[in-house]
């Protein structure tokens, strides 16, 4: 097997065993870059030589017998609207094409201490506003299993290097779906946390009651190692939540899943999914049933106006975060005869169409006379979908859907058409919506394709979808697949 | 119909955005059917049901405003993110716009 295919877990155990070294999986990790990302453009920026240095230090301090970190030597992908201190963050957009961070995420910063090797700044919808990331101001990230096709967005780009074995693992964020549903589409494992659980101080905001960051990797565990690294309560966060200390090393070897109560929403399973996706995920249901799980069929009845209180509430937060752009303490400005002119001409030049798209329709919901119609409704309605969740899990544990209605689709043929571009989060808006975690996990090919499921835990309960998603995994051999040996 | 609630100047406007004659064009119709679209949620009952839903229990809390100083490399770094200085000032445009008496 390759170093660059290897699982955190694998590669954390022959790094401790001195069978590899950090220089080893850097280089391999590289070589894939090398290899296959001017086609796939996971990477916005690589920092080649910092990441050898990094990783002959830390090779140096393994060899003196220095205590090291839990992800020491690990190559991991960050999406570009995660501040690392001193590099570019660009949300993929044009109004920060030259802006530099000046100081860590929490994220970045505990990844750092527990001694991973930041590979690179990986490539995302501007903003983080897309289900494609062709939305990026720097060009598209094709999707690895066929280069064709887009990568799901919007972290579409530290998802296709896990992917595509250019990292190990990955951080992105996820607002209403951008990291579950480009893992679904790319064959990996993509987690949005409970929102609160991960510090978003340092994150580029996009939606502030949505934003989550969340961990992608090959394996359940890996994500589970990489959520255990960043997620707590963070000072400069002050929605962070603190977690009392569970053990998810220890759940995680609970291998049982016998009698544990899996709902099935039926409002999931729609008209005009593909079929394919839809075999590939009953087929994962039947699977934990023979295992011994209970399937139960339950009912989140307002799931078919999720969306659209997704494109109400979601718009209206973006705008608010996104007047911060204005040209004047950092970012592109341009220049103009009066303040109001310059930032108007700023904010005209430096956003791209989706972004200008969603300000205009979050200033539209928020504007005088519209305010209760559009914007207060869709918060009572928000307050129905918890309701919803809240009564179904009286009856079941965790709730199991598809990730996604299709398979990748072709690069191009919803970039123009905005509504068809939001139906590809119709399966993942809710839990955001609700502030429950969500992880994809790889389930089979369609058409060639990869397709996922995914489980919705209660609030905090990321354990229940570790368990399953792990005892799932341990049946199946998806997840060991590489899109370069097809 | 959507087409009337939007004027795309207003709008623009309040967002603070510059749009080109052609920009407007392409712009208009999809604010149109995104609206049309969301305005499915008119018809959703939420009598007595509270518009302030917030995803997790926590409560505000308060602490004391204390001043600390900042790394002088972040300070450093925030200076040379200015599009614009003098010195150490940020240098903006003029907020009052001059005015021929």
């Amino acid at each position: 097997m390759n170093l660059n295919e290897l699982t955190i877990t694998e590669a954390k155990k022959k790094l401790a065993d001195k069978e590899i070294s950090a220089v080893d999986l850097v280089g391999a990790c590289i070589a894939s870059i090398d290899k296959h990302d001017a086609d796939v453009h996971a990477f916005l920026e690589v920092f080649n030589d910092e990441a050898f240095a990094q990783a002959r230090v830390i090779d140096k301090q393994r060899t003196a017998g220095e205590e090291l970190g839990d992800l020491a030597g690990i190559p991991l992908a960050l999406k570009d609207n995660i501040l690392m201190r001193g590099k570019k963050a660009t949300a993929g957009s044009q109004i920060l094409e030259q802006h530099i961070a000046a100081y860590d995420s929490t994220v970045a910063a505990r990844l750092k201490n527990a001694g991973a090797i930041l590979l690179g700044r990986a490539n995302c919808d501007e903003f983080a506003m897309g289900s494609s990331t062709e939305g990026s101001h720097f060009g598209p990230t094709a999707n690895p299993w066929d280069l064709s096709r887009v990568p799901g967005g919007s972290s579409g780009g530290p998802v296709a290097a896990v992917a595509g074995g250019m990292a190990l693992g990955g951080f992105g964020t996820d607002t209403g779906g951008s990291v579950r549903q480009p893992a679904a589409l790319c064959g990996v494992v993509g987690m949005k946390p409970t929102y609160s659980r991960v510090s978003r101080y340092g994150i580029i905001a996009l939606s502030s009651s949505f934003d989550q960051v969340g961990p992608i990797g090959r394996s359940v565990d890996d994500v589970a190692t990489l959520l255990r690294i960043v997620e707590g309560k963070d000072s400069l966060d002050a929605t962070s939540t603190h977690l009392d200390e569970t053990t998810i090393a220890e759940l995680l070897h609970l291998e049982e899943i016998k009698g544990l109560r899996v709902g099935i929403p039926k409002e999931y399973f729609i008209d005009g999914m593909d079929p394919e996706v839809e075999a590939r995920v009953r087929e994962a249901i039947k699977l934990l049933s023979t295992h011994g799980a209970e399937i139960i069929e339950v009912s989140l009845p307002h799931t078919n106006v999720a969306l659209e209180t997704y494109y109400v509430i979601q718009p209206a937060e973006a705008a608010a975060n996104l007047e911060r752009y204005d040209g004047m303490r950092y970012g592109l400005r341009a220049t103009a005869p009066t303040l109001e002119q310059s930032y108007r001409m700023t904010r005209g030049e430096g956003f791209g169409a989706e972004v200008k798209r969603r300000v205009m329709l979050g200033t539209f919901v928020l504007s005088a006379g519209y305010v209760d119609a559009y914007y207060k409704k869709a918060q009572a309605v928000r307050t129905l979908i918890r309701r919803d969740f809240d009564e179904v899990f009286k009856d079941v544990d965790v709730i199991l859907t598809p990730t996604s209605p299709t398979a990748a689709w072709p690069l191009g043929e919803k970039f123009d058409d905005p509504i068809a571009m939001y139906l590809a989060d119709i399966f993942t808006v809710s839990a955001n919506l609700a502030g429950l975690p969500g992880i994809s996990v790889p389930c089979g090919f369609a058409h060639g394709l990869p397709v996922g499921f995914q489980l919705i835990g209660k609030a905090f309960d990321e354990a229940t979808l570790f368990k399953v998603g792990h005892f799932y995994q341990s049946i199946t051999e998806w997840h060991k697949k590489s899109p370069w040996d097809v | 119909m959507a087409q009337n609630l939007v004027n795309i100047d207003h709008l623009a406007n309040l967002a603070r955005l510059d749009f080109s004659d052609e920009e407007k064009a392409t712009i208009a119709p999809q604010l149109w059917s995104i609206l049309e679209y969301v305005g499915k949620l008119s018809q959703v009952d939420t009598t007595n049901v509270s518009n302030r839903t917030y995803v997790t229990d926590a409560v505000n809390v308060w602490r004391e405003d204390i001043i600390e100083s900042c790394d002088p490399e972040i300070v450093a770094r925030c200076l040379e993110a200015f599009p614009k200085k003098v010195g150490t000032a940020l240098s903006v445009p003029g907020i009052f716009e001059e005015r021929t008496l």
